[in-house]
């Protein structure tokens, strides 16, 4: 007998935070942004964390880079086991041009944006807009050096050009993994952002840990925010998401993993079964409210 | 003072009678008794002779006769945001009849948020301005030059070329000053470097503040609105001689404090550098606004 998560999940998944395999040493170097403003020896170039965040995560995704095969075709295989049939990336990262442009149907871009950088960002946008038909824009307010805080006046240009462009904005909200300052993610940070553009769809990443009472409350005085589960391994979302999810925020909560920063597909969708969501809300919360808040096409 | 230059004015009214109710947006911020029962201007306790004008069927007309007879060939005149339309008929329809003496400039609230930047972009499609503005003290509420809700704003006008034009300093209405100290202009500055940013009102008393920042970036500029010439800040007027004859440019503020018969009887006492006159006068206007490519 189908169970209901299995049968949205034979209606196809989405995923809105997808990044192609790096070798480790690639991983390693990508990560310096992260390290050049850790303080701690462990975190540290040298040091024995290989990912900032490594010391959470058991077991992240590893390839050597001799013999490793093309990124583009593991991403998909991967993608196509679990029968994820949509993936946003972002362009001008690696090999994800290429796949962009030659599986129109399963990629789509999401820009990353730095407001450091001022006007800059917001002719990056604007470029990826005119270059892609964009889906989303995203943002690591922890992670940007200097950092930035969500309701930070570096962002209020950025959440005016989604607001025109008329295209979500991601950002990672609660406690980072890496050793930096969470202040710049407090989770209360999003009311201000969310009553100043009520018209900007803002989707959470990474948790919102440990603030997920207030994300709920928030997710429901706020009818655009929305909550994505990236970088959570099914076992560890936040129970508050779930009952929100199960109660008056089905349309609300968007699946996402976390390949291959940190998590395998394989073991997503082990645990995934065991997450006690109502029936009619695995199909929303793997596919349907993606594709309506990111406007993607239906599948 | 040569007298042969087409002045541009970057700060003109039409003269309007009844005035009484001009100044309602300021009173939610006002706490005073004779701001509130007495004046009929919140900043008529400094303006001695606050012009007093017939009532005229035409008053484009009536601002025309006037700019001609003090030699103004061009004046930037304020154009309220959509929804409030009718406080700017005389603008709109000065804009329409008469391009060549008259360009628009956007009144901007930041607190609307979104439709303050919607705003922008029509007028700048639909009514040609040339400029936005803001008056960050008179808010409701108040909010500071270099505040978030500011941000969008700036980015728009690098977005579209236009400058904005702020007021700076301590406010004559007895509000809060506080959203104008100039010191918050610096931070404005670094972050948008492309933003023309053309100060109001003075900038005092930082004036010296003010020419340290004029100095330092170089799209920052000031213009004398709500000045009389014999007011002007000794450091402003010192600066325009040496290295800021490109920065400083005239604006009056006419009907709404100062008469132009005031501003231009002054004016040749003001100890400008032969050379700085046409700058001040009328070519840094030119080349701010870009009023060559109307």
């Amino acid at each position: 007998m189908t169970t209901p998560f299995e049968a949205a999940k034979a209606g196809g998944s989405v995923d809105t935070a997808v990044g192609f395999p790096k070798s480790r040493e690639d991983m390693y170097e990508f990560y310096g942004f992260i390290r050049k403003q850790t303080r701690d020896s462990a975190s540290k170039e040298g040091g024995e964390l290989e990912f900032p965040a490594g010391y959470m995560f058991k077991d992240v995704p590893k390839w050597d880079a001799e013999g490793m095969d093309d990124p583009v075709q593991i991403l998909l295989a991967e993608l196509d086991r679990h029968n994820i049939r949509q993936a946003i990336v972002t362009p001008y990262d690696g090999p994800a041009q290429r796949a962009l442009n030659e599986f129109p149907d399963r990629f789509f871009a999401g820009v990353n944006v730095d407001p450091n950088e001022g006007m800059e960002a917001l002719r990056k946008i604007d470029k990826a807009a005119e270059e892609y038909d964009l889906k989303c824009v995203h943002a690591f307010p922890a992670g940007l050096y200097p950092q930035v805080a969500i309701n930070d006046k570096k962002f209020y240009p950025i959440y005016m050009k989604c607001v025109e462009l008329d295209v979500p904005f991601c950002s990672t909200a609660g406690v980072p993994g890496p050793r930096i300052p969470y202040a710049p993610q407090d989770v209360a940070h999003i009311d201000e952002v969310c009553w100043f553009f009520p018209e900007l769809k803002f989707v959470t990443r990474h948790g919102c840990e440990p603030w997920a009472d207030l994300a709920v409350k928030l997710l429901l005085k706020w009818p655009n925010l929305y909550y994505s589960t990236t970088a959570f391994a099914p076992k560890y979302y936040p129970r508050e998401i779930i009952d929100f999810a199960n109660t008056r925020g089905a349309d609300k909560v968007i699946w996402s993993g976390y390949f291959p920063a940190g998590l395998t597909y394989d073991r997503i969708f082990s645990e995934l079964p065991d997450v006690p969501f109502r029936d009619d809300v695995w199909p929303k919360f793997l596919r349907e409210n993606a594709q309506r808040v990111f406007k993607l096409p239906s599948t | 003072m040569p007298t042969d230059i087409g002045v541009i004015d970057l700060m003109i009214g039409f003269p309007q009678a009844d005035r009484r109710h001009n100044y309602d947006f300021m009173r939610a911020n006002l706490r005073d008794r004779e701001s509130l029962e007495e004046f009929e201007f919140p900043a008529q306790y400094m303006f001695k002779d606050v012009p007093k004008v017939e009532a005229t069927s035409d008053r484009v007309r009536a601002l025309l006769d006037l700019m001609d007879k003090y030699g103004i060939e061009r004046a930037m005149i304020g154009v309220a945001s959509r929804g409030d339309e009718s406080r700017s008929d005389d603008s709109r329809r000065a804009l329409r009849e008469h391009p060549d003496r008259f360009f628009g400039c956007i009144d901007v609230d930041p607190n609307r948020g979104m439709e303050a930047v919607r705003d922008m972009v029509h007028a700048v499609e639909e009514l040609g301005v040339k400029a936005a503005s803001a008056f960050p003290c008179g808010l409701n509420p108040q909010v500071p030059i270099n505040d978030k809700k500011f941000f969008p704003i700036y980015a728009k006008c690098v977005e579209l070329d236009i400058p904005i034009n702020v007021t700076a300093g301590v406010p004559g209405p007895r509000v809060p000053f506080a959203p104008q100290y100039v010191g918050l202009i610096d931070e404005v500055c670094w972050f948008f470097p492309e933003l023309k940013f053309v100060t109001r009102h003075g900038c005092e008393p930082w004036a010296d503040l003010a020419v340290k920042l004029l100095l330092k970036w170089p799209n920052l500029y000031y213009s004398t609105s709500a000045f009389a010439p014999r007011y002007y800040p000794k450091d402003v007027v010192h600066f325009a001689n040496t290295r800021g004859a490109d920065k400083v440019m005239y604006a009056g503020y006419f009907p709404m404090g100062l008469s132009l018969e005031r501003i231009f009887g002054e004016m040749p006492d003001v100890p400008f550098r032969d050379h700085v006159w046409p700058k001040f006068l009328r070519e840094n206007a030119i080349r701010v606004f870009k009023l060559d490519s109307a």
